[in-house]
């Protein structure tokens, strides 16, 4: 096992999928120390999937990480949306709780999508009244996430990264860093993903993502269809010296692999992270 | 008026869903090598897949009857003209066994019936189990004007067509249906036995009305003696089911 001189060990999960229940229930060895969970899979569900999360959460803490919050909408989360996930930490006490940092429709529609934000005050404005409401509610931080993008505004005011930070010190919830996604946002819109994952302060990251993209050729699409690529790797490499005890969670959506497959990925973050720790100061 | 922020979430939202507005196309730049006009269809061809996604996993039967086809174009449609208005994504589709047998009601007048047995199940997979009475408990209390009580994760469906079946046909068998395989009414009781599991049972016409008198609160003996066509040995048959399937959560004697 990869330790460094302090024996410390990255610490790394992975996003809880139902193709891995009937691995996971038959209780395997693993250097998985922790499991990310989708709010909302769980949310309004009294049946299995709660059943299995339970079951989890008696052997490994659990993140949640939501995918309709909507915490950029001019409206708000929708009605109801709050209540349910604060049963649901109450069930899980999560480590952290986390959504993306994006609106997902208007007008009670939702498109289930992660849709961009322009950077502007206006939105800054937005957010961290939405944020303010959401803390005070669940009585407890949240951490919001960098969304890949292929598209910007010519209406944005500001970089990506200085949004983010704005709004993290302005409403006091966490970063959760998505490193993936930052390049695949550089690689679309032609910003340096080193500057951006520098600019954000360690204090505010809670949590890391890494994940794999799709090159579609005239873009990067966010697919989490595959294993995290070198470029993301390097990246990664460059956040966690700074950030060494921040959770680090493998994200895999679609072609989803057998656990061993995704286990794999998670002790290359935890290698990798060793041999970072390892290099002098 | 709008805020700028609240009408580019409003020309978005609607671009995804429907077509693209040229609002929102004039007020950006592509990522990568994308126009802003393609940039706003990557949002746009993402919707109908993500909500097709979802609908496939509800209407996974439905899907096997119509093939790929049909029923994907289906959901491209539906997802275009009915928007999601959950938080939940596995929410969405609760009108869709009506759009498809709307579509679909010359070649497989089945499909809504069946559309409405696979959402019910979802609805169920999702409930929270109730813990019944064991069989022993049941037999117990039991007189022959007990109310029944029972529990939430039980479901009584009627159909105009026997679609029990063809939701679990196998999903290999890819032989042509025949029209005796839908003809007739049926009778499907949908419930948790205690677990997580959501089990199915068709039942025969007097089984299912003396149920559904039992279900509204009568009497056992006067859902018995009103159930016509259910003789002594079916009536026991019928108790015996109850008792063993456990989802009978308390009984009252007056």
């Amino acid at each position: 096992m990869k330790r460094d001189a302090a024996g410390r060990e990255a610490n790394v999960g992975v996003g809880l999928r139902s193709a891995h229940f009937p691995a996971l229930l038959g209780r395997p060895r693993t250097r998985v120390r922790w499991f990310e969970a989708i709010s909302e899979n769980y949310m309004d569900s009294e049946g299995r999937p709660l059943e299995v999360l339970k079951k989890i959460r008696e052997d490994y803490p659990l993140a949640l990480h939501g995918v309709s919050l909507s915490i950029g909408g001019v409206e708000g989360p929708r009605p109801g949306y709050l209540e349910k996930l604060k049963r649901l930490i109450a069930r899980v006490d999560p480590f952290v709780v986390s959504d993306h940092l994006c609106f997902t429709g208007a007008h009670a529609s939702n498109v289930h999508d992660l849709l961009p934000l322009p950077y502007t005050e206006e939105a800054i404005r937005t957010v961290v009244a939405n944020v303010s409401r959401v803390q005070d509610f669940l009585g407890r931080p949240i951490a919001l996430e960098n969304v890949s993008s292929y598209l910007t505004y010519n209406a944005s005011e500001m970089k990506e990264e200085e949004f983010l930070v704005a709004i993290a010190k302005r409403s006091g919830c966490k970063i959760l860093l998505d490193v993936n996604n930052v390049y695949v946002s550089a690689s679309n819109h032609g910003f340096k993903a080193e500057a951006y994952v520098d600019a954000i302060p360690s204090e505010l990251i809670a949590q890391l993502h890494l994940g794999g993209y799709s090159d579609m050729g005239n873009f990067l699409f966010d697919t989490h269809s595959r294993a995290p690529t070198d470029p993301v790797w390097d990246l990664y490499r460059r956040v966690i010296r700074r950030v060494p005890d921040v959770p680090v969670l493998i994200e895999w959506d679609e072609a989803i692999p057998n656990w061993e497959g995704l286990e794999t990925e998670a002790v290359k973050a935890i290698g990798i992270a060793a041999e970072v720790y390892a290099l002098p100061a | 008026m709008p805020s700028p922020l609240e009408l580019l979430q409003q020309q978005f939202t609607a671009s995804a869903i429907g077509e693209a507005d040229p609002a929102l196309v004039g007020g950006i730049r592509g990522g990568g090598k994308l126009t802003p006009a393609e940039a706003v269809e990557v949002y746009r061809n993402a919707y109908p897949a993500r909500m097709t996604e979802a609908l496939g996993e509800t209407f996974e039967a439905c899907w096997r009857m119509l093939g790929d086809e049909d029923f994907l174009e289906a959901c491209k449609v539906y997802a275009r003209s009915v928007p999601s208005q959950s938080h939940n994504l596995s929410d969405y589709g609760s009108s869709f066994p009506e759009f498809l047998l709307n579509r679909f009601r010359s070649h497989a007048p089945f499909i809504g019936d069946l559309g409405c047995l696979e959402w019910s199940f979802k609805e169920l997979f999702h409930a929270a189990p109730h813990a019944g009475l064991t069989p022993e408990n049941l037999s117990v209390a039991v007189k022959s004007n007990s109310v029944l009580i029972f529990g939430s994760a039980v479901k009584l469906l009627s159909f105009n067509h026997k679609v029990d079946g063809l939701w679990k046909r196998d999903r290999s068998d890819d032989s042509p249906l025949n029209r005796s395989d839908w003809e007739g009414r049926e009778q499907v009781l949908l419930y948790k036995s205690g677990g997580t599991p959501v089990f199915s049972r068709t039942l025969a016409a007097p089984e299912a009305s003396t149920l559904r008198s039992l279900f509204e609160g009568r009497p056992l003996d006067q859902a018995l003696a009103a159930a016509e066509g259910l003789d002594e040995a079916a009536a026991r048959n019928l108790f015996q089911f109850l008792s063993e399937a456990g989802i009978v959560v308390e009984v009252r004697n007056p």
